[in-house]
């Protein structure tokens, strides 16, 4: 059968077989193009590809070179929040240690002004001789450093039986009288030598119910009282520095009057040293 | 008494120093030999007053700028007016306190 078939092909015409020949040739040549073209087509599509892949990569190295950088600077960040909050906690402690300082400093420039108000109050009791000014400094005392608006000033007489008004500041001539030592909260306190001084409001201060009353006393002897009613309207209440004013006067008035009473009575002449001086020193 | 608490308040701030009157008249003696920073003067004075200190004071181009502060006692509101309308910059209120003296003059002096 077959080389009956090989047989009848070689008994086909020359110019057929050339045909066909040349149809095979220009299908392989066809198909071999087309192959080519694929390939091409193929090489360039993964060529481009190849490119995309580099560029993605590219990209991919420099977000992770990126995220490195990105690392480093949170990194610094907390290193910077670290350090932030460092000194904001060193700049709160300074900010306490200023209060404080603030505080103290003026607790001191207070302590100072008192201070002052006392030494101003001592040294104006001692500074004349003259016992007008005397009476006339403790009635500035109280009214200036005190704030006192009616007060007044007793002195005992010789016999300590009356107390005689010598200031009597704010209250009217009606009240210019000499008191009992027996009497009242100012007897009481002539003898007792016993001072009271209100502590909370001074609104309600009146002549029955004085704000204070102080004795003033000299070696251990009352010679005299002040008193005081009222206070100035911007004077609340009486301030720590008053009660040392108090104390001050107490202790002070009575021997400075006593000194200007002895100089009074002296004819205003400073007596000589000269008994007071020992030979055999 | 109360002008022994003034220098000691105003030894307090820096860089100032003191010069005292007897009263208005004597102030105003002082103002005319020199320049002053500031003038506190209290309301009640024997010879010239406060009041008729501020007015003299601000009458002279010399120290009609300079600040002027008064002293008071409570019941003199309407001195207290008389006194800022004559010029006086500021007052103060009996009884005085250093401190509230120093606040006052730094402020009016603008100093820190």
């Amino acid at each position: 059968m077959t080389n009956e078939k090989k047989g009848r092909d070689s008994e086909r015409p020359l110019p057929e077989l050339k045909k066909e020949r040349d149809s095979f040739i220009h299908s392989f040549f066809t198909k071999g193009a087309q192959f080519t073209q694929e390939l091409v087509n193929e090489n360039t599509r993964l060529r481009h590809r190849l490119g995309e892949l580099e560029q993605e990569s590219a990209k991919l190295r420099a977000q992770v070179a990126s995220d490195d950088a990105i690392r480093e600077l949170l990194k610094t960040i907390d290193g910077l929040e670290r350090e932030k909050g460092n000194l904001l906690s060193r700049f709160q402690q300074a900010e306490a240690a200023s209060s404080r300082w603030v505080d103290q400093y003026t607790e001191v420039e207070g302590e100072l002004a008192n201070f002052a108000n006392l030494y101003v109050a001592s040294h104006q009791l001692h500074a004349s001789l003259s016992f007008r000014t005397t009476v006339r400094q403790i009635k500035e005392l109280l009214e200036q450093l005190v704030g006192s608006r009616s007060f007044a000033v007793y002195l005992a007489t010789g016999d300590g039986k009356t107390l005689v008004p010598i200031v009597c500041e704010g209250l009217g001539k009606p009240r210019r009288i000499p008191v009992n030592p027996s009497d009242g909260a100012i007897g009481e306190s002539f003898a007792t030598g016993m001072s009271r001084v209100e502590s909370g409001d001074l609104s309600r201060g009146s002549v029955e119910h004085p704000l204070a009353i102080v004795p003033m006393v000299h070696e251990n002897k009352v010679f005299g009282v002040f008193a005081v009613y009222a206070t100035l309207e911007q004077k609340p209440r009486f301030m720590p520095v008053d009660f040392e004013l108090f104390k001050l006067l107490g202790a002070h008035a009575a021997g400075a009057l006593i000194c200007a009473c002895l100089f009074a009575n002296a004819g205003h002449k400073i007596p000589s040293f000269d008994p007071f001086f020992d030979p055999e020193t | 008494m109360m002008r022994q608490l003034l220098v000691f308040a105003l030894a307090r701030v820096k860089n100032l120093r003191v010069t005292e009157a007897d009263d208005g008249v004597d102030g105003l003696r002082k103002l005319a030999s020199a320049r002053f920073d500031i003038i506190i003067t209290d309301i009640n004075m024997p010879i010239m007053d406060g009041l008729k200190l501020v007015k003299r004071v601000r009458s002279d181009p010399t120290h009609s700028a300079t600040p002027i502060v008064i002293i008071t006692t409570e019941g003199s509101q309407e001195d207290r007016q008389r006194a800022l309308q004559l010029g006086a910059n500021a007052y103060i209120t009996k009884p005085i306190q250093a401190p509230q003296v120093i606040a006052k003059v730094k402020e009016l002096l603008k100093i820190e």
